[in-house]
């Protein structure tokens, strides 16, 4: 077999060099200090500003772009379109299904376009945060699809695809009974980081997390019919500090609220015929 | 999951009654279907469990490996979770069709696990940053009639009690490179401490209540459910919401606290079965699959 003389090829097992950076900056203390990297306070409902614009792509249904902070997602809606018939249960119902990707270069070490079961994980809670939200009786026997793609992953990146996913349903124009918003955040002992950096999210493993009440919760929220969608945490909580960090997020979805609706009236607005006066 | 098509009026008839506290099987709405433990029903695995719990049935296997540590966590060894969905259990799992299901719950374990106190992970560790103990948990249901988390975590917790990680020392050899050795005596092995390792606990919301170990049946009858992982000490691990359907912010609290009773009860007489079962030892009966 031919053997390649002129290259001289690396190491079969490489690392990211980010790897070895990463040891030297979990010494820095991340001590209960008031303020947070970006100028934000712990302990107070003080979601990151965000951006939002709809109908960017002109091939999807509906589509809506969002940056919070550095993180930057895109999503598209196709449909609702003829599903093949599989089964009797479809017959009454639409069904919703949903995609979320990460974009190679979007967090600090390149991942792959093959779908980790990270990534499939979070299209299930995508999917079941999303499902009450839509009237999927009024589309029987059709399918629409979801498709979320993380281009830049700087934290809470579960919470913004589930309100960027609702804004592309909204600009498709499917039927909805209330806009799902999502809201995370991150317990350290005694305060809470709402909205959590990337940094805020996975240093705090290495720092000396031993003791109580580490853990982060995402929570998705129905505003106007006040219903919790879609729930998840990891770590280790009280009960009480669990309920509070509920009610915080669902505070952090009303906050965000009237900045999404507005921005869904200007796309309408942009996309109405201009009226002959 | 395996579904069950249940009629409008058998759901009403089992709404009725869970609103009185009272399911069709006769059980509250907080109390669990018979359960059945035995560990170390595998020889060649280091340690398992098989947990029956009405006619789910879960069976559990623990292999312990040398392999490389985490390059963010030199001094720890890690867990890796595998769930097999078997085409045993329903026809719906044949061939690709358990997979999904599978990545579901070997997803949630992983969640349920990513903390610093379930399992010490420093005691895995034998060289740092060179070799650890990676313990390779593998699920395989067999049976499936509803509520497959509780099942699979109590035979997690039954199977790493089980498990015997063999002793090793380092040794340099002539070239001063590490060496691994085993010790000679099969018996010589070093056990996990399993206090901490939580139990999965799953709520049905089933009209305005929530029931405990729900039959597919009154799956069939309900929207949405939480998933609650609780420790001993009632520190709660994990939360998911799973279904189609959405809570109240209120009904959340309420379920988390009956989550939290039931899961902290459930640990005590456990660890009491699973000391009992060791303290057999070798005159333990052992009923295996035919049981």
């Amino acid at each position: 077999m031919p053997v390649d003389t002129k290259r001289v090829r690396g190491p079969e097992v490489s690392q990211s060099p980010s790897l070895f950076l990463c040891k030297t900056a979990a010494n820095k203390s991340f001590t209960q200090k008031d303020a947070r990297v970006d100028g934000r306070q712990r302990g107070q409902v003080d979601v990151r500003s965000v951006f939002v614009r709809c109908g960017l792509i002109s091939q999807a249904k509906g589509s809506a772009y969002i940056e919070a902070g550095n993180t930057k997602l895109i999503c598209c809606v196709y449909g609702p379109r003829e599903m093949e018939r599989k089964d009797e249960t479809d017959m009454k119902s639409g069904r919703l299904m949903t995609d979320m990707r990460f974009a190679p270069f979007s967090c600090r070490e390149r991942g792959s376009w093959i779908q980790g079961s990270d990534e499939k994980d979070l299209s299930l809670m995508l999917l079941e945060s999303l499902r009450p939200g839509v009237c999927l009786h009024k589309y029987p026997r059709s399918q629409i699809e979801v498709n979320v793609m993380v281009l830049e992953n700087d934290g809470s990146v579960l919470a913004h695809a589930v309100t960027c996913a609702s804004m592309a349903l909204a600009d498709a124009g499917i039927e909805m009974y209330d806009l799902v918003l999502g809201c995370s955040i991150r317990q350290e002992s005694a305060t809470y980081l709402i909205d959590p950096t990337y940094l805020e999210e996975n240093g705090c493993n290495l720092a000396s997390g031993s003791g109580d009440n580490f853990g982060s919760l995402t929570v998705a929220f129905l505003p106007s019919l006040n219903q919790i969608s879609g729930l998840q945490s990891d770590g280790e909580m009280g009960e009480d500090i669990l309920t509070g960090g509920v009610r915080t997020c669902i505070e952090g979805c009303f906050k965000l609220y009237p900045v999404i609706q507005q921005a869904l009236t200007k796309a309408v607005r942009r996309k109405a015929p201009p009226s002959e006066n | 999951m395996a579904t069950v098509q249940v009629s409008e009026a058998e759901k009403v008839y089992i709404l009725h009654g869970v609103r009185d506290d009272l399911r069709v099987d006769g059980r509250g709405c907080e109390d669990y279907r018979h359960m059945e433990i035995e560990t170390d029903v595998v020889s060649n695995t280091d340690g398992s469990a098989k947990v029956s719990l009405g006619h789910t049935d879960v069976l559990v296997g623990v292999k312990a490996e040398i392999g490389k540590p985490r390059p963010m966590v030199p001094h720890e060894g890690y867990l890796e979770f595998f769930v097999d969905c078997s085409a045993n259990a329903t026809p719906e799992f044949e061939g690709r069709g358990g997979d999904e299901l599978g990545v579901e719950l070997s997803n949630t374990l992983y969640k349920v696990f990513n903390n610093r106190s379930s399992i010490d992970l420093k005691s895995l560790c034998i060289s740092p940053g060179e070799h650890c103990w990676v313990l390779y948990v593998d699920v395989l249901l067999l049976q499936c009639d509803g509520n497959l988390f509780d099942a699979i975590s109590v035979a997690i917790k039954a199977a790493l009690f089980n498990t015997k990680i063999p002793k090793v020392h380092l040794s340099e050899n002539e070239e001063g490179g590490k060496e691994i050795e085993l010790s000679d005596d099969p018996y010589d092995c070093m056990r996990l401490n399993v206090e901490n390792v939580p139990c999965i606990v799953t709520l049905c919301k089933v009209g305005y209540r929530h029931v405990v170990d729900a039959t597919l049946q009154e799956k069939a009858c309900s929207v949405a459910s939480l998933i609650i992982s609780v420790t001993h000490k009632g520190t709660i691990t994990c939360v998911r919401k799973v279904g189609g359907g959405s809570l109240d912010p209120e009904s959340i609290f309420e379920t988390t606290e009956t989550g939290k009773r039931v899961g902290k009860a459930l640990h005590a007489p456990l660890m009491e079965l699973l000391q009992k079962e060791e303290n057999l030892g070798k005159k333990r009966p052992k009923v295996g699959f035919l049981g």
